[in-house]
């Protein structure tokens, strides 16, 4: 299942802390258990009728949970491939959740359902048009029924880490705010509740390329605070290999994991990174691996 | 102007100057769809209200004293200077202001009640599917009844008097709000409920804090429109009666043909278009105020409730 991609990452670069990381793809001997963990995960809607559909079969991977730290995976893939299935599977969300057959693992325990333990950011704007920003800020820990003062002082507070004015913004509604502000929105609303897995679902796919750096940056700057295991599904690959501490490459008919793939962690923001060589050569190499998979699905008689 | 890229003429070749074109011409007096100046929109609105006027005119237009000489007879219509002879009468005499307020409290009052029972009932419905196919072969029945056929059994269930006049309207626009507030809250998509099941929200709280507000709306726009049902259907509840005057616009018209005058019946006529598009005019900037996101108003009223409520932490600007 696992791909064998031979580690190249540049060990000879002492301001990338993550180049000596050690990333273990089995869960740590400690006896910790992993932050996410999928063994034989199958989908199939309508099983044993015409209308008969596999999202994914046989889906297993592991990612561990590294103490005070966590990871970002990505996940790419064509469309049609699980990836949202996947992800959707973990926040417990209906109609991908629950398994056909197979198990779900978060932190030990089995998904039953949804929960602000695994917080999720979609990729179509989801912010609650009656509620002003930090009102939609404040709408998890409302639910948890924390008093106001207390839950509008966090709030404002998320509001300015990622990047917006608590002063000048806190009281627009949605539709006075740009794409990228509108997602910077819906972080802070999933942050603002520490949850430790946070499930991201192509967030930055609307976004306009330098709103999407921009996001990028703020999401490596954020996750380095919460420490929270993130899953991020894309369709760039830029992005897949910026962000990703390791890459799932995903395949189609039946959806299913081709490869696991671990990447050095950036150090530097996107828009330096993205310009050197050892970037430019991992983007290459996952780009032709994406091409033969979709070429693989596009034959006839597979 | 938008003419010449409605015309496809290449970003290149220089566009034509204004008038010399007699196609760009057209598009520019009766642009496709296009937006209207405030100005035409009046100046065609009046033109249709004078042409209207001009016509009636003409066809009841004689010598004074000699009627059979009109092209439509006076017992038929009434010529405009007769009817308008006739507003101090109406206004005195036949208490049209009393009538119509005797009118709107009556529809107020059952729509009213339609939606105090067919907003909730139409959340929930929406919310809980087997809840939904309960109430389905109601709300197909009731949408498909023809309410004017309601009118005599509305009598042996509820009498003669007031009280009759408000369940009919509500009987007739219950299911109607039912099935328009459950519709509005379908329409709201899946991920925002998605959205607060992982923001740990629960079952009741995904009802009261997003399913809600976020359907409420395109709920207010409904009520909106079916108040103007409504005030259709207090008409035929008035018209058909028993028993002595009980007072209505309807009931002006009633007594009107009894008594063979037709010019307070056309003056009502005029009326009652003109108070439903008023009561749907100051709905509208409700509305549109009520919900600036969706309709774009000021947000006059939800700043005000926020200030009055806050205080000092929120800014009120007018």
């Amino acid at each position: 299942m696992t791909g064998a991609v031979p580690d190249n990452r540049p060990n000879n670069r002492p301001d990338t802390p993550g180049s000596i990381r050690p990333t273990p793809v089995d869960p740590p001997g400690d006896g910790r258990p992993a932050a996410v963990e999928f063994r034989g995960v199958t989908k199939i809607y309508n099983e044993g009728t015409s209308r008969e559909a596999v999202a994914i079969r046989d889906v297993s991977f592991t990612i561990p949970d590294l103490p005070d730290k966590g990871e970002i995976s990505t996940f790419l893939g064509p469309s049609g491939c699980g990836k949202s299935t996947v992800l959707r599977m973990v926040a417990g969300l209906e109609p991908q959740f629950p398994p056909t057959r197979g198990t779900v693992h978060v932190l030990g325990r089995e998904v039953v359902g949804p929960g602000a333990d695994r917080g999720m950011v979609f990729q179509d704007y989801t912010s609650f048009d009656n509620r002003t920003v930090l009102g939609n800020v404040t709408f998890g820990l409302e639910c948890r029924g924390v008093p106001k003062r207390q839950r509008e002082a966090e709030g404002r507070e998320w509001i300015a880490r990622v990047g917006l004015d608590p002063r000048r913004d806190a009281a627009k509604y949605p539709h006075e705010l740009s794409g990228g502000m509108r997602q910077r929105v819906a972080i802070a609303r999933t942050l603002v509740l520490r949850p430790r897995i946070i499930l991201m679902d192509e967030p930055f796919g609307a976004l306009d390329p330098a709103t999407r750096l921009d996001m990028q940056d703020l999401l490596v700057r954020l996750w380095r605070e919460v420490e929270a295991t993130v899953m991020f599904i894309t369709h760039s690959v830029e992005e897949a290999v910026y962000l990703g501490d390791r890459v799932f490459v995903m395949a189609t008919t039946p959806g299913r994991i081709a490869a696991e793939i671990r990447m050095p962690a950036a150090a530097a923001p996107a828009r330096e990174t993205q310009i050197e060589p050892w970037f430019h050569e991992q983007v290459s190499r996952l780009q032709a691996q994406l091409e033969s998979i979709e070429a693989a699905a596009s034959r006839p008689g597979e | 102007m938008v003419e010449q890229t409605e015309k496809g003429v290449p970003a290149a070749e220089a566009p034509l100057p204004r008038g010399e074109d007699p196609a760009a011409e057209g598009h520019r007096i009766a642009p496709l769809r296009g937006d209207l100046s405030n100005t035409a929109a009046f100046f065609w609105g009046f033109t249709c209200i004078a042409v209207v006027l001009a016509v009636w005119f003409v066809i009841t237009a004689g010598p004074p004293g000699e009627a059979e000489k009109r092209m439509v007879s006076p017992t038929t219509l009434p010529s405009v200077e007769e009817t308008a002879r006739a507003i101090p009468r109406v206004f005195g005499e036949r208490k049209l202001v009393t009538n119509t307020l005797v009118t709107l409290k009556r529809v107020c009052l059952g729509f009213g009640l339609s939606c105090i029972v067919g907003v909730p009932l139409g959340i929930l419905a929406a919310c809980f599917p087997a809840l939904r196919a309960f109430l389905a072969p109601l709300m197909v029945f009731g949408r498909n009844i023809p309410v004017a056929a309601l009118i005599p059994l509305t009598f042996f269930f509820f009498g003669i008097g007031e009280f009759q006049k408000v369940m009919f309207l509500f009987i007739a626009s219950v299911a109607f709000v039912l099935s328009d507030t459950a519709a509005a809250v379908l329409d709201v998509p899946q991920r925002y409920v998605d959205t607060a099941l992982t923001l740990g929200a629960s079952r009741w709280q995904i009802i009261t804090k997003v399913l809600g507000p976020l359907a409420a709306p395109s709920i207010f726009n409904s009520l909106r429109l079916l108040f103007g049902l409504a005030f259709g259907y207090v008409m035929l509840a008035e018209l058909v009666k028993f028993g002595s005057a009980s007072g209505g616009l309807g009931d002006l018209i009633n007594m009107s043909q009894r008594r063979g005058e037709r010019e307070p019946i056309l003056l009502v006529l005029v009326i009652i278009p003109m108070v439903a598009w008023a009561i749907d005019r100051a709905l509208w900037w409700l509305q549109s105020d009520l919900f600036p996101y969706r309709y774009g108003g000021a947000g006059l009223i939800p700043r005000f409730c926020g200030w009055l409520l806050h205080g000092r932490r929120t800014e009120f600007r007018p």
